[in-house]
């Protein structure tokens, strides 16, 4: 019997691999898509609208599990979409967190929604600033992307002229809590921006897909598919065309190679059997998330690539960059003390953003390049976690908790760490998986850079707070440990010198003209920007240039 | 990842960092049987909690602390919550604090009768008081009593903790996730966006 030979194989179906998929099989490309774990079932993995009081630990989750998971994400509510099976290692003086999702949809089925473009002052920093290098790609030539998937998913907010942040079509925007407009005026009175974030989430229906319904519960999983996620959005478009197969469960272990080194297929372990797979097709698409991608790359060891496909220039895994996160500034604001309860959280979505508004005219105007964005939140949370800020016990403590209630105010900076060479990842010499795979091994530190933005959001965040007529309360000690906010880029850069980047400015590989990437392991840096809505603009391009080369002849059809 | 509320982390690290393995116990106040889950078998609730981890003299001890902490007065408490029983449940899945906990309640009942001659829970209700003070508001806080405000901190997050995940911690907070919201929900305030009045009405 002859193998079966798709038109392209796709590791991975989160935003990048989604959007890869749906774009291929529509274009009538046979693809074949393998996910490291399994398929979820709104119904049984997500929290469905339970309370904490339903759940055996609160929702907090047995300690012993607890122990052994990363990060906030993963808890008694969504324990069974978190995957840590998969292991990885730290270098002497790392520290990471990193949660996983393997299931179908990866981090899509979780994320924050926060869906900003990048803009020309992001492609361009190398040039306004000296610092690396530009992007290969205009503005001007991504923004129609852009345009394309804010229509296909569905963008909550305002068209706000800010020189960081080119607009796009959006949806109405959440509307402003009480807190919002107290806040709005310490910033109106300090010089800084408060505006409606743009959130993929759905304010009205859009494209078949419901409104929000306002559950609150959207990081747990949407039951009704209300925001953008890949099984709901994506993955049923490319099914429709009969021409997807999803191997499930499927953990990808290296690309197959002919003689000429071009690629083959992807070699996979089957988790549920154990055994090792092999699928054929005439071009790969790689889109496992940046660390994974790089770690399957680096695997994917020949005679043609004794250190890794597509991995002449030595540049896979190098570069990391990630988002720095941490609690800005802390307080409340005594104007909402003893208020009635307000569903501030109920959307459960950054509300409002305060969007990059430094280095804007000068890009050496502060004591560090480039810019951050905070998000500021508050009101009546799930959990009074202030609480135990308070002081003492009894009536007047009970009374105090429901009256400062509605009144917590927080912001959180998102902040792009710098691309260095000492931040990267590579492979365990020691340490497999338990299928034998070496394992990634990471290296990082926040930049000098990164941690002069932290301090000054510190101060900017306070004024803010004190301007509004809040009380500051203090601020996180330290930015949380890399790897919390799931936005690692970099470590296959794109750039038209192959000696230096992995990529093609099409996330094509230099090296391996049937082999493509399209998830943010091709971004040149982090941005202040929520990497996903990029993710999907720059895969979208990715996939059409694919298409192409297949309508040229350069991969032949099955 | 924004806007995934860096403060509900720090609920979750309150109790999560060690390795047990837990028998699910027999809850007579919380239990996960909840309405859609239909399992009536789960609902049916035992006239005694036998505590998993403390024992009966300790248990007594945690049951009389949570209620100081958030008493019934006027509204419910910790007690009608079963928050005593949310914090066996909790320490007795979690060995790392186990030590914590039973220290610092032999602490306490150290101290109470070396000033008062009792163990903490045959005192009276103002002596009681009197003991927790110092450990509870800074104020009040006396040199020497550094074991005993740890502990008070940690049984206060406890119970913190377990009344306000409870169905009753809720509705004592009016949380709005008991609601469903037809659209996004707005400021009621108009015309007055710093809120100066709100807070006035309020001073």
């Amino acid at each position: 019997m002859a193998k079966q030979i798709y038109d392209v194989i796709v590791i991975g179906t989160g935003a990048g691999g989604g959007m890869a998929i749906k774009t291929l099989s529509e274009a009538g490309l046979k693809v074949c898509a393998i996910n490291a774990g399994r398929r979820l079932d709104p119904e049984k993995d997500f929290r469905y609208h339970r309370m904490p009081w339903d759940m055996k630990y609160r929702g907090l989750d047995d300690p012993k599990r607890r122990a052994q998971s990363f990060g906030y994400m993963d808890n008694e509510y969504t324990k069974a979409a978190w995957d840590h099976e998969i292991p990885f290692t730290v270098a002497p003086g790392t520290k990471w967190m990193w949660p996983r999702c393997n299931a179908v949809g990866g981090k899509t089925n979780f994320w924050g929604r926060s869906s900003a473009r990048f803009g020309e002052i992001d492609l361009r920093a190398a040039s306004l600033d000296g610092y690396d290098v530009d992007w290969p790609v205009t503005y001007e030539e991504i923004s129609p992307f852009y345009t394309r998937v804010e229509k296909m998913i569905g963008v909550a907010s305002t068209v706000q002229n800010r020189p960081s942040n080119p607009d796009g079509s959006y949806l109405p925007p959440f509307k402003f809590r009480c807190l919002d407009f107290i806040l709005e005026a310490g910033c109106n009175k300090v010089g800084v921006p408060y505006l409606p974030d743009r959130c993929a989430q759905l304010t009205q229906p859009h494209e078949g897909h419901p409104a929000c319904h306002y559950c609150g519960e959207c990081t747990t999983g949407c039951d009704v598919g209300a925001f953008f996620s890949t099984p709901y959005f994506l993955l049923p478009k490319a099914e429709a065309t009969k021409n997807l197969d999803l191997r499930t469960n499927a953990l990808a272990k290296n690309v197959l190679v002919d003689q000429s080194g071009q690629a083959t297929g992807v070699a996979y372990i089957d988790r549920e059997t154990k055994q090792e797979v092999e699928v054929y097709g005439r071009a790969v698409v790689v889109a496992a998330g940046c660390i994974e991608s790089s770690r399957i790359m680096l695997n994917s060891k020949s005679r043609h690539w004794p250190n890794g496909i597509a991995n002449s220039s030595g540049q896979v895994g190098r570069n990391l960059c990630d988002h720095l996160y941490g609690e800005s500034a802390r307080g409340y604001l005594p104007q909402l003390l003893g208020q009635p309860s307000f569903p501030d959280h109920v959307a459960d979505s950054t509300i409002a953003w305060m969007p990059r508004w430094q280095n804007l005219k000068d890009p050496h105007e502060e004591k560090f390049i480039r810019g951050y964005s905070v998000y500021p939140d508050g009101g009546c949370t799930e959990f009074p976690w202030f609480a135990n800020d308070l002081d003492g016990f009894g009536s007047s403590f009970k009374r105090e908790i429901k009256r400062r209630y509605p009144s917590p105010v927080t912001f959180g900076i998102q902040a792009p760490s710098l691309r260095s060479d000492t931040n990267f990842m590579d492979l365990d010499p020691e340490v497999k998986d338990p299928y034998g795979i070496p394992v990634a091994r990471m290296h990082f530190e926040w930049d000098e850079n990164v941690l002069k933005m932290w301090e000054h959001s510190k101060q900017v965040c306070a004024e803010v707070l004190r301007a509004a007529g809040g009380v500051l309360e203090g601020s996180g000690e330290d930015p949380e440990i890399p790897g919390w906010s799931l936005h690692e880029t970099g470590t296959c850069r794109m750039g038209n010198d192959p000696k230096r980047f992995v990529t093609n400015r099409f996330g094509q590989t230099h090296d391996v003209p049937n082999l493509y990437v399209c998830d943010a392991s091709v971004f040149l840096n982090c941005t202040d920007k929520t990497t996903t809505i990029s993710i999907l603009a720059f895969s979208l391009r990715t996939s059409e240039y694919l298409i192409e080369n297949f309508r040229r002849g350069e991969h032949k059809a099955a | 990842m924004a806007g995934q509320g860096i403060r509900r982390r720090e609920v979750l690290r309150i109790l999560g960092t060690a390795a047990a393995a837990a028998q699910f116990p027999g809850f007579s106040k919380w239990a996960f049987a909840c309405g859609h889950v239909g399992n009536a078998a789960l609902q049916i609730k035992p006239a005694i909690y036998h505590p998993q981890f403390f024992t009966a003299a300790e248990y007594a001890m945690v049951e009389r602390l949570a209620e100081m902490i958030i008493p019934s007065d006027g509204t419910p408490g910790a007690k009608e919550a079963g928050v005593a029983e949310f914090i066996d449940f909790m320490v007795a899945s979690d060995p790392e604090v186990q030590y914590g906990f039973r220290m610092g309640l032999a602490w306490l009942n150290a101290h109470a009768e070396q000033t008062d001659g009792k163990r903490f829970v045959e005192l009276t209700p103002e002596q009681q008081t009197s003991l927790l003070e110092p450990l509870g508001f800074k104020d009040k806080a006396r040199p020497g009593e550094e074991t005993g405000r740890q502990f008070f901190r940690m049984m206060r997050e406890y119970t913190v903790t377990g009344f306000y995940t409870s169905e009753i911690g809720y509705k004592a907070l009016d949380n709005p996730a008991l609601k469903f919201y037809a659209e996004s929900p707005e400021c009621p305030h108009h015309g007055d966006p710093e809120h100066a009045h709100v807070a006035q009405a309020h001073s």
